[in-house]
């Protein structure tokens, strides 16, 4: 089930970079914060980890449903080009995407052998890095840029909870009150916009 | 060996009422009064009975093609996994060998296309040329991922492999063969968002262009051609990627094999109703995603085992 | 008790700054030294002193960090109060200005004392992110974009570096449990940590986005365009509270480093500090005004502080990293002076002081440029000379000691680069172009002073003293 789990989120992320249209980049990101969420929930459940459980329904109810919610209300109200194409060709991507995850994954090939539990994840965690970095590259515009600023958190965060069977609680709340703070400061980035205008 | 040619000619009855199905459910969903389930044997019996008309430009290919178009796909029948346990199955044709007649059927089609000499069927070829030269190399690498990790390259015996046990451990890799696969059965079929079969607009025909000049018992043979090529895909599909129900009893795992199609068939129809038809320069896009899921698959499989 | 001693000062600014009164800045000026009251404290409390539990613990090395990057904020609070008369800013930006400095430096206090990686990089992301609206405040379309800029790139940096501490925590998470996070436990139990490859790899990452915060290469000239377009305060917060901040972490982490697999710590940063450095140097050669100038010279700086910390030489890092934590942020400040208004010319920049503060102005700033550069009384000078040393000292025990003068060699024809530069631009400053009246204000030059006495008691034998006590 976790295999299964994270393979979604590797996929999320993947159609996200090949998605045309700002609603539905945060319709993938909020799914693969979902998936995120169940993953550490599934983990949690397994490792009997209470702060697990904790960060896992934080994740869902912030990254999943929240964000994605401020994203949209600020994109009606601030009006956002919703048509993000991104500048990397679609038959660049294809080869770039692949050539990126092969080398993600023999990178981390000598790291798999040293964690025990969940090596692999730790390949996919470093790609999905790797991915989000590509779809802020490949964007113009600003809207697709903080999703891949977002989901690069989420890709920090699944390595977080799989390389190392949970960080201390005390640095997971303070990476989702940094989370939050980067919205605001967002949030305010838009608005001095507006004021100008 | 009975069970073996009744699921062969259970799929080829079933092949038009899986169309029809999709069709009706679409036109409950747009709020319409739907078709009969079994308007594709209407339809068959209908152009059997009309005269058959051909063009005074063609070459006696437009007389053989139709045959040649259906009898690959016919052939790939017999190789598909078993529905039932202990059935007789293909074990030893691989990947290749079910990817290769396939595209035998789509390169008639589209000589038949050519060899009519109206201006509809050169661009109706060349643009199924253009998306099934995307197609395949996507379809070799998922059906092969998929069976290497049922431990298999034949496609049969993966199917049964992976219904008696289940490759947990490789759950990732297997998730983004069906995603591909899945994007393949829509592109293949020319379903919406790649091709819409339902409309005789210039600019979005795809197969209908092809076979425009068709009436008659031709016309029939590719619209069976057709529906069989998607009853082929959806029973892979199945058979491939949600192997449940091999373990029952013969008449229960033949119920649950035609259930996982008609699912297969709501889950497109689904598909179709809220996606809009891309637009032609569009397609490798999607046929690029699932490239990539493809290759995602193999990789994920082989360095990670994940 | 002395955590909230240390954070009154930007507490009470953050509370204040939401107030309309315009005479409150000058108040604050004067509460921003009561930090300085905690910080003595800890000095003579016996070290490591635990502020917070474990989390954060002040020894030497960072209660010296803090004290430097206290007095830069000090000086920065005092130097804010006359922000409106040299650029035009409103007044609620001036007072959200205000607002995020006390976030900026309440994170920066933060990473500065933490023991804990975590915490460390929490308050180091809490900066980054105040400070892109600090950037913000400037209202041209400039300022705007880079902001953006900053968000982004600096999002990136930051990420590469919990990545690192992400990975580091893993590696010595079976020997440690949860204590994996602390830096005493791991720099003590460094040798035993089960895959160092993977702490490697974690250090690896984690330094690049450290190097990328600072400007090193690649990503040399991000920063200057940023403090380019952001009000002067903002580059002297970057050059002396951001950047002592960050460079405590990469002290922290490349101690663990050196105890791990030394050859390998030492062949990264030197390759990529000289890398970085040669292409500095050059980039200074063609800079055109005062803050990419400045901003490209911290970078060089930083370079070299991060090599000669590598290098075994603690004393001359730490005295080079003071030297530089007051100089460049008293140069940013007598930027905003220099080119008030928006004039940006080099030529004559140094003409038209009137009167007593008007001297005691362009004499602090050829003081200040002249030390940058390394002139013999300037600590740059001492701490250059004592960091070469470490470098061949390093040399002398590997069979490398050719390739390592030739790489010192190298690195003065680099800084004699520089110097010629600045001395250059020094002289434009002084002796060419017309001559304009000029005003300088009391609290600009009286954060110059504390500055310059900072300097001075740099300098004294005891303080040289303390800092090689540190190590």
């Amino acid at each position: 089930m976790i295999d299964f789990l994270i393979g979604l989120f590797l996929a999320t992320l993947i159609t996200a970079l090949f998605t045309t249209r700002l609603y539905r980049l945060l319709w993938w990101y909020s799914l693969n914060s979902l998936m995120l969420g169940f993953l550490a929930l599934f983990i949690g459940r397994e490792l009997d980890d209470k702060a697990m459980l904790i960060t896992g329904i934080a994740t869902i109810i912030i990254k999943a449903i929240g964000i994605p919610f401020v994203l949209k209300n600020l994109s009606q109200k601030f009006h956002f080009v919703r048509q993000v194409i991104p500048r990397i060709k679609v038959q660049y991507a294809i080869m770039l995407i692949p050539a990126i995850l092969v080398f993600t994954f023999y990178l981390s090939e000598p790291i798999t052998h040293m964690i025990k539990s969940n090596s692999n994840y730790v390949a996919i965690s470093i790609s999905s890095l790797f991915l989000s970095l590509l779809l802020m590259i490949e964007h113009k515009n600003v809207a697709p840029k903080i999703i891949g600023f977002l989901s690069m958190e989420n890709a920090l965060f699944l390595l977080g909870i799989t390389a190392t069977e949970g960080m201390p609680m005390l640095v997971e709340l303070g990476i989702f009150f940094d989370l939050l703070m980067a919205i605001v400061v967002i949030n305010l980035l838009f608005h001095k916009e507006e004021m100008k205008v | 060996m009975i069970a073996y040619l009744a699921t062969i000619v259970l799929l080829f009855l079933l092949a038009p009422i899986l169309l029809s199905f999709i069709k009706a459910l679409k036109m409950v969903l747009l709020f319409k009064k739907p078709v009969s389930v079994f308007q594709g044997y209407r339809n068959f019996s209908k152009l059997m009975h009309k005269e058959t008309i051909i063009s005074r430009e063609t070459s006696s290919i437009t007389r053989y093609a139709p045959f040649l178009v259906l009898s690959p796909l016919l052939v790939v029948m017999f190789f598909l996994p078993p529905v039932v346990h202990g059935a007789y199955y293909v074990s030893f044709v691989d990947a290749f060998t079910i990817t290769g007649l396939i595209s035998l059927s789509t390169f008639f089609l589209m000589l038949l296309g050519l060899d009519s000499a109206s201006a509809f069927g050169g661009m109706g070829s060349s643009r199924e040329a253009f998306i099934s030269a995307l197609v395949e190399p996507a379809m070799v690498l998922t059906v092969f991922s998929v069976s290497m990790m049922a431990g298999d390259l034949g496609v049969g015996q993966a199917g049964v492999n992976l219904a008696e046990h289940f490759p947990q451990e490789h759950m990732a890799s297997f998730l983004f063969a069906g995603i591909s696969f899945f994007i393949l059965l829509i592109a293949e079929n020319g379903r919406i968002p790649i091709d819409n079969p339902e409309t005789h607009l210039e600019l979005t025909m795809v197969h209908e262009a092809m076979i425009l000049d068709l009436t008659g018992v031709y016309l029939a043979l590719i619209e069976t051609a057709s529906s069989v090529k998607f009853v082929i895909f959806a029973s892979l599909f199945v058979s491939l990627f949600i192997p449940l129900g091999l373990e029952y009893s013969t008449p229960i795992a033949i119920l649950v094999f035609v259930a996982k199609l008609f699912a297969v068939a709501v889950a497109v129809a689904l598909l179709e109703v809220n996606t809009a038809k891309l637009r032609l320069f569009k397609v490798p896009n999607l046929l690029g995603i699932s490239i990539v899921f493809a290759f995602l698959s193999l990789i994920t499989f082989y360095v990670l085992g994940a | 008790m002395m955590l909230s001693l240390l954070l009154l000062p930007a507490v009470l600014m953050f509370m204040v700054s939401f107030s309309k009164n315009k005479n409150v800045s000058i108040w604050l000026s004067i509460i921003s030294f009561s930090i300085l009251l905690p910080i003595i404290k800890l000095f003579t409390l016996p070290k490591p002193y635990n502020i917070w539990d474990t989390y954060l613990v002040a020894d030497a090395l960072n209660t010296y960090i803090l004290l430097v990057s206290s007095i830069v904020g000090i000086g920065v609070t005092f130097a804010l109060m006359t922000l409106d008369k040299h650029v035009e800013v409103s007044a609620n930006s001036y007072r959200r200005f205000y607002r995020f400095f006390a976030i900026f430096w309440i994170g920066l206090i933060f990473s500065i004392l933490a023991n804990n990686m975590g915490i460390y990089w929490i308050g180091l992301e809490l900066a980054t992110l105040s400070t892109v609206y600090m950037i913000k405040t400037n209202h041209s379309p400039t300022a705007h974009k880079e902001a953006w800029n900053y968000m982004i790139v600096g999002a990136i940096a930051i990420s590469l570096v919990l990545f690192g501490v992400i990975l580091i925590y893993a590696s010595a998470k079976p020997i440690l449990g949860e204590e994996a996070m602390s830096f005493n436990l791991l720099l003590s139990h460094a040798k035993e940590i089960p895959s160092p490859f993977l702490f490697e790899m974690g250090f690896a990452i984690a330094s690049i986005g450290m190097f990328v915060k600072m400007g090193f290469f690649p990503m040399n000239l991000w920063l200057a365009n940023i403090e380019r377009a952001s009000f002067y305060p903002v580059a002297a917060l970057f050059s002396g509270i951001l950047e002592s901040a960050v460079i405590v972490g990469f002290f922290r982490f490349s101690q663990i480093a050196m105890k791990i697999n030394y050859s390998h710590l030492f062949a990264f940063v030197f390759i990529y500090t000289i890398l970085t450095i040669f292409i500095v140097s050059f980039l200074i050669f063609r800079a055109k005004d005062f803050m990419r100038l400045f901003s490209l010279s911290g970078i060089e700086h930083m370079a070299l502080i991060a090599l000669f910390w590598v290098s075994g030489g603690t004393f001359a890092a730490l005295l080079h990293f003071g030297a530089h934590a007051f100089l460049k942020p008293a140069l940013f400040l007598s930027t905003g002076v220099l080119e008030s208004n928006g004039k940006y010319r080099i030529a004559g920049a140094l003409r038209g002081y009137k009167g007593m503060k008007g001297a005691l102005f362009w004499f602090f700033v050829s003081l200040f440029l002249l030390a940058i550069v390394s002139l013999p009384p300037s600590p740059m000078f001492f701490s250059e000379l004592y960091g070469f040393g470490a470098m061949i000292e390093t040399a002398k025990q590997s069979d490398h000691m050719l390739a390592m003068i030739g790489a010192v060699l190298f690195l003065l024809i680099l800084l004699s680069v520089i110097f010629y530069r600045f001395v250059a631009i020094y002289q434009s400053m002084k002796y060419e172009g017309e001559e304009n009246e000029k005003k300088v204000y009391t609290s600009e030059l009286f954060a110059l002073v504390i500055f310059t006495l900072s300097l001075m008691v740099l300098l004294l034998p005891s303080s040289m003293a303390f800092l090689r006590s540190i190590s």
